[in-house]
């Protein structure tokens, strides 16, 4: 006691009550007679209902050098249909309070609607018509590509992004589509027109194969009826398959500085590639990455922010970018990308960066205490509750679990399968993720002040890039 | 020791049947317990009536250093035991300051309420009993890369912070946003946070609500025992006066010469004081104006004019100062601010001369609505906005019937609070031209701002 003020009764820690159970909600499965599969889910209290449409549609699916057509078309099932135009359709759509967002990432593609309940069954009127009846405007096209062509550099500004692209660069070769850029770049952005949106389309957007899932407060709502008015309008062939090609990732341990002249910060993006989510060792994968990275008190932190000071924040976390179904014919595996991530003032990026090796270099030593396991169990566990309260959160897990080809079952049993989880097997799944001479190490940053540093440490080669 | 003063409120229309009852301890800390038992969860949300405003100058940016040392420990929670206990119990949380008060919350399974309360009793009251040099070394330093990390090292991330101190004059307590200057942080003594936590961290000074699945009874009885025996501080001094004249005069406008991918055009526009009616109007006006696919700029800018890449438009609610409406569009290539800025200047006309049609209100209120029900979806998110109309308007109730005053609003209040503010003579302008790394750098900015990519509305967070 340092403070005489300290004028408190003081009373011990209190233990916790009853836990009382949880679980992770099962979705009623169910098919329309377009072959569209719908999950349902029914979370009493949530009056702003989420509802998530995936298409099987991998960026795979994207014609040869036309990086970005995926995203654009997209955007565009929006931007008119034979109903309204792009103008009325928006309209329409936000006087129901909804917001509507298209997407297209590495293993599918996603709409995303939320709406209160209230207006959900005028909303999925409108999202059924851009699904089923879009008409793609050529001046529309026109616009969302000039758009796209002016968002790239601004997306390139952000240490982050910058920092993604070329660590995707680095790891895959350039012939695999993981290697470049969600959203195309400059060059195949500019090529995409009309046709080859629409028939992007025609090849790939059926209700067969897609699934919608559709979460919130339904009382008092038919969904099948209202289903029947709205996405069951939605009709088409099956589509085939999109075929995803083997790709092998480049773990060769090597640095690339990203020049950003005067940068008083350098963000760094370390990582290499993993399994996907049906890989055995997944959920000690998660647990041995938290204790890693996951929060403040994880080892990174712990060093790099609590003790010295270096950073606001430093995380190592995993992202699925392949998943295709189990043991598929002639399909690759599933692959994440792994990643420790931060950023570090200018002056400290040496430091910083073998603060981080010395973290690597102990846990594989040493691995994890017991304690820590168990701290992480309790956590990932703990808060599922607390994650999935917003109909939102679920549907998108649920969404996510549909384009990883998953059993609807999978979040639910990932919290059995972590507590069952030994500190042996987060250790092991940790030290296999994050090898200390098998890293790809990305720094955006001023190269004039943190090349000699990063070459000074021993971590791989160090070749600059501008900007 | 507590003493109801509140009412219980009943159902309103709009609140989806969520009801809350008011509490105050004799040592002066109200407290607002809210059930919901849908889910095993809790919330425990703690504003503390100090935010950026109450900085003096030499100071800035103290209150939010101040946020994470509440981090640190405190008599019985050693280190980092505050994160480690909430984790460990698989809990969330984190604090966050904005210019009118710093908040902390922790989310928890409902089972382990008695620990969070224990936990934030434990650092009100005792502090200063583990608060040392390091501690307030090593988060300095975590401050300013957190500064770098969200202001300095992202193009515009200056803009907000310019901003504000274009908007509140030189002086005004809302000059300076929370993040505070590098030098500031720098002089920040362990005496300063020590009489900051003294003058400002006292149980009369803070609002607690705990919202979820809880037993009234119990969590009256944990919340008397644990923040009971907190003595009150009455020596508290008010901040300074926010009032400003409710329109600027003339346009204030910097041009910034910075390496940034494209122009952009910021303004800000000084607004009516959050709690009142012409407030709740100004959102509407904002939202008919740009938010959203269908709002009159996007449909011009982006949609028809093709000049801009993005718009984004909001307002930031204050309630001791003017609110701030924001705008901020990034040009598409080649084109100048001017075109932009003539366009943005005929649709601001348009509305100050007629109020928006049934179908623009319809759409804006249908927004706003959304956002609301979003809010209130959460315990968290109904702890924190039960604690905001405590400590800013003294009635946490009013947080279950703000969707109504928005839907009450009519078209012409909104037309009317366009043409009281939304006016050239009432804004401060950012135009941003684009250099490169080789161009020589315009006239220094000394201050900072934060774009559309920048939280509005906290300045920091954990």
């Amino acid at each position: 006691m340092t403070d005489a003020a300290v004028t408190m009764d003081f009373y011990p820690q209190p233990g916790p009550g009853q836990a009382k159970p949880w679980a992770f909600p099962v979705p009623e499965r169910g098919t329309l007679a377009s072959g569209l599969t719908v999950l349902r889910c029914h979370r009493p209290g949530q009056r702003v209902a989420a509802v998530e449409i995936c298409l099987d549609m991998p960026l795979d699916a994207e014609p040869d050098g036309l990086d970005g057509i995926a995203a654009i078309m997209m955007s565009a099932l929006a931007e008119g249909t034979s109903q309204h135009t792009a103008e009325e359709f928006a309209a329409e759509m936000e006087r129901c309070g909804a917001t509507l967002d298209a997407s297209a990432d590495y293993p599918g593609a996603r709409v995303s609607l939320e709406v209160p309940v209230s207006r959900l069954t005028r909303a999925l009127g409108l999202l059924a018509e851009a699904l089923h009846t879009p008409t793609f405007p050529g001046s529309e096209i026109e616009r969302l590509v000039r758009n796209r062509l002016d968002e790239i550099p601004l997306e390139m500004a952000s240490p982050g992004r910058r920092a993604a692209k070329q660590l995707a660069q680095e790891l895959f070769p350039a012939s695999a589509r993981l290697s470049r850029p969600r959203g195309g770049t400059e060059d195949t952005v500019a090529r995409i027109g009309e046709a080859s949106v629409r028939a992007l389309y025609q090849a790939h957007v059926r209700p067969a194969g897609a699934t919608a899932v559709i979460v919130g407060d339904l009382t008092g709502v038919d969904l099948d009826e209202v289903l029947a008015d709205t996405l069951g309008g939605w009709t088409g062939d099956a589509a085939k398959p999109v075929p995803i090609p083997p790709v092998a990732a480049n773990d060769t341990s090597h640095v690339v500085i990203v020049d950003r002249p005067g940068a008083v910060q350098t963000q760094l993006l370390i990582g290499r590639t993993g399994p996907d989510r049906h890989d055995r060792a997944w959920p000690a994968l998660v647990l041995g990455t938290y204790c890693l990275g996951g929060t403040l008190t994880s080892r990174l932190d712990r060093l790099l922010r609590e003790e010295k000071g270096y950073t606001y924040g430093i995380r190592a976390a995993q992202r699925v970018v392949r998943s295709p179904a189990p043991h598929a014919a002639g399909q690759a595996w599933g692959m994440s990308v792994l990643a420790i991530s931060g950023s570090v003032d200018t002056a400290s990026t040496g430091p910083a960066l073998d603060d981080v090796w010395k973290v690597l270099r102990t846990l594989a030593a040493e691995g994890l205490t017991e304690t820590e396991r168990d701290t992480a169990v309790q956590n990932l566990v703990g808060v599922a509750p607390l994650e999935y309260e917003r109909a939102a959160s679920v549907a998108r897990t649920l969404a996510d679990q549909v384009e990883e080809h998953l059993p609807d079952g999978y979040q639910a049993q990932l919290y059995t399968r972590l507590a069952e989880t030994t500190t042996a097997e987060a250790t092991a799944a940790v030290i296999a993720a994050f090898p200390e001479n098998r890293l790809v190490t990305i720094l955006v940053g001023d190269a004039s002040q943190i090349k000699a540093p990063a070459e000074a440490l021993g971590i791989g080669g160090v070749e600059v890039v501008t900007a | 020791m507590y003493a109801p003063v509140g009412h219980t409120a009943t159902e309103q229309a709009g609140s989806g049947g969520l009801t809350a009852t008011e509490h105050r301890l004799d040592n002066g800390l109200r407290f607002v317990l809210s059930e919901d038992h849908l889910n095993p969860v809790v919330a425990v949300c703690l504003w503390y009536d100090v935010g950026s405003r109450y900085e003096v100058q030499g100071r800035t940016g103290l209150a939010h250093l101040f946020e994470h040392l509440m981090f640190q420990g405190s008599a019985q929670v050693k280190g980092n035991g505050h994160f480690e206990l909430v984790q460990g119990a698989g809990g969330s949380l984190n604090g966050t300051t904005s210019f009118e008060r710093t908040n902390y919350f922790e989310t928890m399974p409902a089972h382990q309420l008695e620990l969070a309360l224990w936990l934030e009793a434990d650092r009100m009251g005792s502090l200063l009993a583990a608060l040392d040099e390091e501690s307030l070394q090593n988060q300095r330093d975590v401050v300013k890369n957190e500064r770098r990390q969200r202001y300095d090292n992202v193009p515009y991330g200056t803009a907000f912070e310019r901003m504000a101190a274009l908007a509140y004059p030189e002086g005004h307590p809302y000059h300076h946003i929370p993040i505070g200057s590098m030098a500031d942080l720098d002089a920040v003594t362990l005496d300063d946070a020590r009489a900051f936590f003294r003058a400002y961290y006292a149980p009369d000074n803070a609002v607690l609500a705990v919202v979820g699945d809880i037993d009234p009874v119990q969590a009256r009885r944990w919340v008397e025992r644990y923040f009971g025996s907190i003595p009150s501080y009455d020596g508290k001094v008010p901040p300074r006066d926010g009032t400003l004249p409710d329109v600027i005069g003339a346009e204030l406008r910097v041009e910034i010469r910075e390496e940034v991918p494209a122009r952009a055009l910021m303004a800000a526009y000084r607004m009516p004081r959050d709690g009142t009616r012409e407030c709740d109007a100004a959102e509407l006006a904002l939202t008919v104006l740009g938010d959203g696919m269908a709002s009159r700029l996007y449909d011009r800018l982006v949609r028809r004019d093709r000049t801009a890449i993005t718009v984004g438009v909001g307002l930031l609610r204050l309630a001791g100062a003017p609110s701030l409406g924001w705008l901020d569009v990034k040009a598409s290539g080649g084109v100048q601010l001017r075109q932009i800025e003539a366009a943005v200047d005929e649709e601001l006309a348009r509305l100050r001369a007629e109020a928006p049609g049934p179908e623009e209100m319809e759409r804006a209120q249908a927004l706003v609505e959304r956002e609301w029900l979003d809010r209130l979806a959460t315990v968290a998110g109904r702890a924190d906005e039960l604690c905001r109309y405590a400590v800013l308007f003294g009635d946490p109730q009013l947080a279950f019937t703000a969707v109504n005053r928005i839907l009450d609003v009519t078209a012409e209040e909104v037309r009317a609070v366009a043409a009281a503010r939304l006016r050239p003579d009432n804004r401060a302008v950012l135009a941003y031209e684009p250099v490169t790394s080789a161009d020589p750098p315009g006239p220094a900015g000394d201050q900072a701002s934060a774009a559309g990519e920048n939280d509005k509305r906290d300045g920091a967070a954990q």
